[in-house]
């Protein structure tokens, strides 16, 4: 038997790191939502091109629960903060090594891209709820650029989705982090997260029915990054191989882990079933009134999804803290 | 530039801690928080056991990833060569606590990330560290790497030093002498 006893004296870094919290948990759970609603409803937007341009937009309330979606995320990246005062100097540099620095410029950017897009969709209807005569009147020429601000707004929200990802994976120092697939992940999950919020909040039949049929391929991809992200730790050197063990232990201070397995491989799977057995009822008459039941189905798929995005997330960010390169 | 390092010579510490103490001392670093550690590794098969005491602290490293990992710039490389952190800059957002792969920083009450800076206030006096000062043992030997009548320079002649996690390509410059678990490092 090989024994090892290590003492270390400093206790804050020892044995392992625990930095980040459920804060960044929340801000790259909400960052992802909002990228993926900005994806999805881009394309719900720019899918029919040849109606009037003033008609064309598909998905108005999107955007602007994106909007918010990303800004309360914001706000808990600067709770973590210890010193957010100094932001400032995050302003005054662009450090093209720094993800932080990416997330620093690249937040307020979607931020101000997204508010954009809400002037763009309003419908004509509603522009005098704007109150101020300015904004309706920017709001109105926005509408006729509605296609090439969905086409920007679709370019960041796949920024703002792998972004995050890339965030992580950057870290070389955490194993379970330092992952080629990480960012592809994050940003299936995003996606498929921001998918499944249009089905919640979708009036039309229409599209609700359209980002049903995307979640699944999503939902689909998702599992199998998921298993090549594990299957890529396990085949690598030690570090890497040791950094999925908190995965697969049912230990108890694990149990998060085993959770968010529970959820994502097969709570996830459930969710899948349930959205395709919702196609093929639907298959033939698309157009067709949903029952309240169909309704509550399609929902309660959509939450299921919109939850395993947020463990997948909890897990990562907590699990990879537990890694490490060195062998104690 | 000078290059600053410091040689650990395992063999010769004594587990005093008497460095660990001296650093908060000079440093005032804050209740419940190190800027370097002792680490004791026990390793072999009953009864047959080796023990090594390895002091730990930020390896001031050349290719550093907490620099590229910091948004502000406050986390930087000083004229000196070693590696800083500009308190007035930093935002606390602890990226580079993550990127360090030797767990050598931390952040403080205050909400800023905090490591040990070879006392860099000392050796512009021209003084050592403080826990290179303190060592009873004589254990810890800093200085210039780039005059080859330094003590470290000869030391490093003859020994065959190694880093902690060279595979990492940090190029520490904290290197350790008569080590005995050079892959343990
Ligand atoms: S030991 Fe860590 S904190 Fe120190 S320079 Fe290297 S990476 Fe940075
Ligand atoms: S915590 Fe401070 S020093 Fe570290 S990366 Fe963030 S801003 Fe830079």
């Amino acid at each position: 038997m090989i024994e090892i006893g290590i003492t270390g004296t400093n206790t804050i870094t020892f044995p392992y790191l625990e930095v980040w919290d459920w804060r960044i948990v929340l801000y790259l759970f909400l960052g992802g939502l909002s990228a993926g609603m900005l994806v999805m409803c881009s394309i719900a937007n720019l899918r029919i091109p040849k109606q009037p341009v003033e008609e064309l937009a598909q998905c108005v309330r999107a955007p602007l629960i994106a909007f918010i979606v990303l800004a309360v995320g914001a706000l808990f990246i600067i709770f973590d903060l210890g010193s957010p005062f100094n932001l400032i100097w995050g302003y005054l540099t662009f450090q093209p090594l720094s993800l932080m620095s990416w997330g620093t410029w690249g937040v307020p950017i979607v931020l101000f891209a997204n508010a954009l897009y809400i002037l763009a969709v309003i419908p004509k209807d509603q522009r005098h709820r704007l109150k101020f005569s300015f904004l309706i009147k920017i709001s109105e020429k926005l509408a006729l650029k509605m296609r090439p601000i969905a086409k920007l707004n679709f370019a960041l929200g796949i920024f703002l989705g792998i972004y995050t990802g890339v965030l992580l994976s950057s870290f070389s120092a955490i194993p379970l982090w330092n992952n080629a697939t990480l960012p592809i992940l994050f940003l299936i999950s995003a996606l498929s997260s921001g998918a499944a919020m249009i089905v919640i909040i979708a009036k039309k039949a229409e599209i609700k029915f359209l980002f049903t049929k995307i979640d699944i391929w999503l939902i689909v991809a998702e599992l199998v990054v998921i298993a090549l992200f594990f299957y890529g730790l396990y085949t690598s050197t030690a570090p890497y191989k040791k950094a999925i063990e908190p995965f697969f232990s049912l230990t108890s201070e694990h149990f998060i882990f085993t959770v968010a397995l529970i959820a994502i491989f097969l709570l996830l799977p459930l969710a899948l079933r349930i959205k395709l057995g919702e196609l093929k009822e639907f298959q033939n008459e698309v157009h067709e009134e949903f029952t309240k039941a169909q309704i509550f189905r399609m929902n309660f798929a959509a939450v299921l999804v919109i939850a395993g995005t947020l463990i997948l997330r909890a897990a990562i960010v907590y699990a990879g803290q537990l890694t490490k390169l060195s062998p104690y | 530039m000078p290059k600053y390092v410091m040689v650990i010579d395992v063999e010769r510490c004594i587990g005093c801690m008497a460095c660990v103490i001296a650093c908060k001392k000079e440093n005032n670093v804050a209740d419940g928080y190190f800027r370097t550690r002792v680490v004791e590794e026990v390793r072999g098969e009953f009864p047959y056991l080796k023990m090594e005491l390895r002091s730990e602290l930020c390896n001031h490293c050349e290719n550093a990833p907490c620099i590229d990992a910091c948004p502000t710039r406050a986390s930087h490389r000083a004229k000196d060569g070693t590696v800083q952190i500009d308190k007035k800059k930093c935002i606390g957002c602890k990226a580079c606590i993550l990127a360090c792969p030797y767990d050598a920083r931390y952040s403080t009450p205050e909400g800023v990330a905090d490591k040990c800076t070879f006392c860099e206030h000392r050796i512009k006096e021209g003084k050592k560290p403080a826990c290179v000062e303190t060592c009873l043992g004589k254990s810890r030997i800093f200085g210039d790497l780039d005059d080859p009548n330094s003590e470290v320079s000869q030391l490093l002649k003859k020994h065959d030093a190694a880093v902690r996690l060279e595979f990492a390509g940090t190029k520490p410059r904290v290197f350790y002498i008569n080590k005995k678990f050079a892959g343990g490092l």
